[in-house]
């Protein structure tokens, strides 16, 4: 779902990164206001966890990858606002560091996955939960199916919003010939390209993984969730040991995620876009802003190193992004002032 | 019966000192000096020897200098992160605040070279992050180490020993003659209100009284050494 350098036009990234940024100015001052400062280091392992999902491509259906996002178990955890922070700076992470998706696009990037994902996640869930108990307390398990229908809701909106950026730019921005000049193709290919495997495949994984972490943590570390720290509720500081083993276990599995193999829809590279299949009919040119885009030169384009054996550049990856995303959390935390 | 003067409410405002920058320049270099004393580092009692962490120190910053393998740059750049990443978050401001100047500081080196020949952009950005790990690096040995764990360690890499004296009373005596600043200049703050004229003069003073003051205490030491049976010979250190 990493909309790369140059398949949006610049206009509609400027227009993206412009309606982001009230989002992100409201979005800090809540979460200044909600988190306490002690909570800001575990928001970094709520990033890192959301940077592993990202990490995870599985094979969708028509030959292309996806992945779970995690913004909604963000949501859950810490609160949609700091959701939309966190995963914001995982994709910039993922943008300057490893080239995934690109700076001009970041803005679109993150209106995606980091704004409709998890304020479309977390609110379903609210909604859930609320009808659910609204005549007797909720009961557990209720939480849970919320947070699957919400973490699904969430994906797939993100997906569909992905899909219009991408299906506007030829009608928006095409030369005299009608070649397009940036993503190819229009909403009636890429509405049903994104959705079809974001709901058939990526949004169950989502699903899962939302579900399988957020019960784990409601169980091990229940003073991490949002709801709890809402509440106030007075608990004891707990070491989190079993979320970090939980990451390190992701961390090491993060090499399953190289088993797909193929490149995401809308995410092919200037030399590959000319011979993709859609329909049956390749597309046959390189449109013009791809082929003389500007593109940013990274340390570890695509978590690899070139020439190297994938897997351990896969995990080192892993754990720079993870270590990365705690640093910066914890250094943020340094101005914020303490609850009491 | 008061008198008049002393009934009167005054409103005297001291005049604006211009020029202040010459006393907080220095009043700022005696703090740091004195910090050196109160080393903040969290070196924990049962941590690795400073030998060994100075031998290791070496040899990353060398490995990770002279690498060809991006592998290993990596490797590296991902483990001291998460070492770096189990940190109290007060030490991490002062461990990357330098990395991160030393980073910006290459990259303006390289700005000109990045704008005239954009194929070369990959490689200077391998050596942008192997200034980054290494100063880093050097961070966490600094920070975690006391000054005079590391000049034992210096003792038994077996460096001359008048090399380790001279440094290791170089900066015992920062530290003494930071403080002997910072007191000097908290005096003539203090006794100086409003415009000070002859401000210029006194830090010519500042200057001299520390400089008397470092004489009389390396004569001090020097008694203090004889007396304790030095005979001009520093073998047994």
């Amino acid at each position: 779902m990493h909309i790369p350098e140059n398949y949006l036009a610049p206009a509609t990234c400027g227009v993206m990164g412009a309606a982001m940024v009230p989002v992100w100015v409201h979005a800090v001052k809540k979460v200044g206001k909600e988190l306490p400062k002690e909570k800001m280091p575990l928001l970094g392992v709520g990033a890192a966890f959301s940077f592993l999902a990202m990490m995870f491509n599985v094979p969708l259906v028509g030959g292309t990858t996806g992945h779970a996002v995690g913004g909604t178990l963000i949501a859950l955890l810490f609160g949609p606002n700091a959701a939309c922070i966190a995963v914001s700076i995982a994709l910039l992470i993922q943008a300057v560091l490893f080239g995934d998706g690109g700076i001009l696009a970041f803005g679109a990037n993150c209106f995606n996955m980091a704004f409709i994902l998890p304020f479309a996640g977390y609110y379903t869930y609210r909604l859930i939960v609320k009808l659910a108990s609204k005549n007797q307390p909720a009961k557990s398990g209720i939480h849970y199916v919320a947070a699957a229908i919400g973490s699904y809701v969430g994906i797939n909106l993100a997906a569909f919003f992905t899909a219009v950026e991408f299906g506007l730019q030829p009608l928006l921005f095409h030369d005299a010939s009608g070649n397009a000049l940036y993503c190819p193709y229009d909403l009636s290919v890429a509405i049903p390209s994104m959705m079809i495997p974001h709901l058939v495949v990526a949004g169950v994984v989502e699903l899962v993984f939302t579900v399988v972490v957020y019960a784990f943590i409601r169980k091990v570390a229940p003073d991490m969730i949002y709801e709890n720290i809402l509440a106030q509720t007075e608990q004891e500081p707990k070491k989190h040991i079993p979320v970090f083993a939980l990451i390190a276990v992701l961390i090491a599995a993060t090499p399953l995620g190289l088993l797909a193999t193929g490149t995401a829809w809308g995410e092919w590279g200037a030399d590959e876009i000319a011979a993709v299949e859609n329909a049956g009919k390749v597309l046959g040119y390189t449109p013009s802003g791809l082929a003389n885009g500007w593109e940013l030169n990274v340390l570890m384009p695509d978590y690899a190193v070139s020439g190297m054996n994938e897997i351990p550049a896969y995990i080192l990856s892993a754990i720079l992004g993870v270590a990365l995303l705690v640093i910066i959390f914890k250094l943020i935390s340094l101005p914020m002032k303490g609850r009491r | 019966m008061l008198p008049n003067w002393l009934i009167e409410s005054e409103t005297y405002a001291p005049p604006k000192d211009g020029g202040a920058f010459v006393v907080k320049t220095m009043k700022t270099i005696g703090m740091v000096l004195a910090r050196l004393k109160v080393q903040r580092g969290h070196e924990k009692r049962h941590a690795i020897p400073a030998v060994i962490k100075f031998f290791l120190l070496v040899a990353l910053v060398l490995l990770t200098s002279v690498t060809q393998n991006r592998l290993i740059l990596l490797a590296m750049l991902a483990l001291v992160q998460a070492y770096l990443a189990f940190w109290p978050a007060k030490d991490l401001a002062s461990i990357l605040k330098p990395a991160l100047f030393a980073s910006l500081l290459s990259v303006l080196i390289f700005a000109p070279a990045m704008i005239m020949h954009p194929q070369g952009i990959y490689n200077n950005l391998i050596v942008i992050a192997k200034v980054f790990v290494s100063v880093e690096m050097v961070n966490i040995f600094n920070h975690t180490t006391q000054w005079n764990h590391i000049t034992t360690a210096l003792r038994k890499l077996h460096i001359p020993s008048i090399f380790i004296f001279t440094l290791d009373i170089t900066l015992k005596y920062i530290v003494l003659l930071g403080t002997v600043i910072n007191d000097l200049l908290t005096s003539l703050h203090l006794r100086s209100v409003g415009k000070n004229h002859r401000k210029y003069q006194s830090v010519g003073g500042v200057m001299g009284v520390t400089f008397l003051r470092s004489v009389e205490m390396s004569q001090q030491m020097y008694e203090a050494m004889c007396c304790r049976g030095f005979t001009d010979d520093y073998k047994g250190l």
